[in-house]
């Protein structure tokens, strides 16, 4: 673990043990990858139908793409002399070269928690079925948002106790939706959160073990893996046969 | 418990998976009972997907058929798409 000083008491923390360094940001990329796709599909559907349902849920995954992109900067910033000979490793050093690293790992994580935040407060908003009517309430999840945000770059534990929060609120939502489609994908979704809400209770004990954030990632890395086979089978649906008539 | 009422899209999916459960042709009078609408709605729907290119009328032996084209099937591979992730993801 590294406390740095930053500017305005910002915290800088790294967990991963050294061998694994680098690793963490490969799994995020993997992560990056299913939610732009996510992203993508979603939008694509939004614009095909006009259902402000599929503009949300693309909204959820790119502030979680948001929140992925930021942690990895955020963790290669510091990682940085083990990388800087690398191609990426030395344009990224490049680009930041007036910051130092511990104020860009602080920024990020910052950036980080709040987007992953939104993102899975965004996706509970959906899934609930709560709607743009209801703004006291929105108004009041956003300053929710707004708040862990805060208290999270005191105590980083907390962010992960509220991510578990709003994940078991959501696996909780698509057990109800397995329950009610009984298909093969929607089983494939509700394991795919079942995964990351794991993923996030092994996060809120890393301060105490760097062993339990690399288990804490792999589990992360098996959950969006999940969360892309769905994505793939309805892909990879076939038109049926069919004839011309002339 | 009442059934959801059924968008715009849903039934034009519905007018399609009618035509492609009769091998890509069909009568109007069996388009209109299985699609579930009235003849001003129908007409107004047919109108839609002639427009579009997803489905042609064609007489034969002197009596109006619809027959449904290359991009009806696309529409209706899209739709299921759709519906399938929509249904996957609970949205």
């Amino acid at each position: 673990m590294l406390f740095d000083n930053v500017p305005y008491g910002l915290p800088s923390y790294i967990f991963s043990p050294k061998w694994f360094y680098g690793f963490d940001s490969i799994i995020e990329s993997v992560a990056v990858i299913v939610s732009i796709l996510l992203v993508y599909y979603s939008y694509k559907c939004f614009k095909l139908t006009h259902e402000n349902r599929y503009l949300y849920f693309s909204t959820a995954f790119l502030s979680i793409t948001f929140a992925f992109l930021a942690k990895i900067i955020g963790t290669l910033a510091i990682y940085k002399p083990k990388i800087t000979r690398s191609a990426v490793g030395s344009s990224i050093h490049e680009t930041f070269n007036t910051l130092t690293p511990s104020y860009i790992n602080a920024v990020s994580f910052v950036v980080f928690i709040f987007f992953m935040l939104l993102g899975f407060m965004i996706l509970f908003l959906i899934i609930s079925r709560l709607t743009w009517k209801n703004q006291r309430i929105l108004a009041l999840l956003v300053y929710f948002v707004f708040l862990a945000t805060w208290i999270s770059t005191i105590h980083y534990q907390l962010f992960y106790v509220t991510t578990f929060v709003l994940l078991s609120l959501i696996t909780y939502s698509y057990y109800r939706n397995y329950q009610e489609i009984k298909s093969v994908n929607a089983r494939f979704v509700l394991f795919a959160f079942s995964i990351i809400l794991i993923s996030q209770a092994f996060f809120i004990f890393i301060i105490y073990s760097r062993t339990v954030y690399v288990l804490a990632e792999l589990i992360q890395l098996l959950g969006f893996i999940y969360l892309l086979i769905p994505f793939v089978l309805i892909f990879k649906k076939k038109p049926k046969k069919h004839k011309l008539v002339k | 418990m009442s059934e959801k009422r059924r968008g715009k899209l849903e039934i034009i999916a519905d007018i399609l998976r009618s035509i492609q459960s009769k091998n890509g042709r069909i009568k109007p009078t069996h388009l209109l009972y299985k699609s579930n609408l009235s003849h001003a709605k129908l007409k107004e729907y047919i109108d839609v997907l002639m427009k579009k290119g997803m489905i042609e009328e064609k007489q034969e032996k002197g009596k109006k058929i619809f027959l449904m084209k290359e991009l009806g099937y696309k529409f209706l591979l899209e739709f299921e798409r759709i519906k399938e992730f929509s249904d996957s993801f609970g949205l």
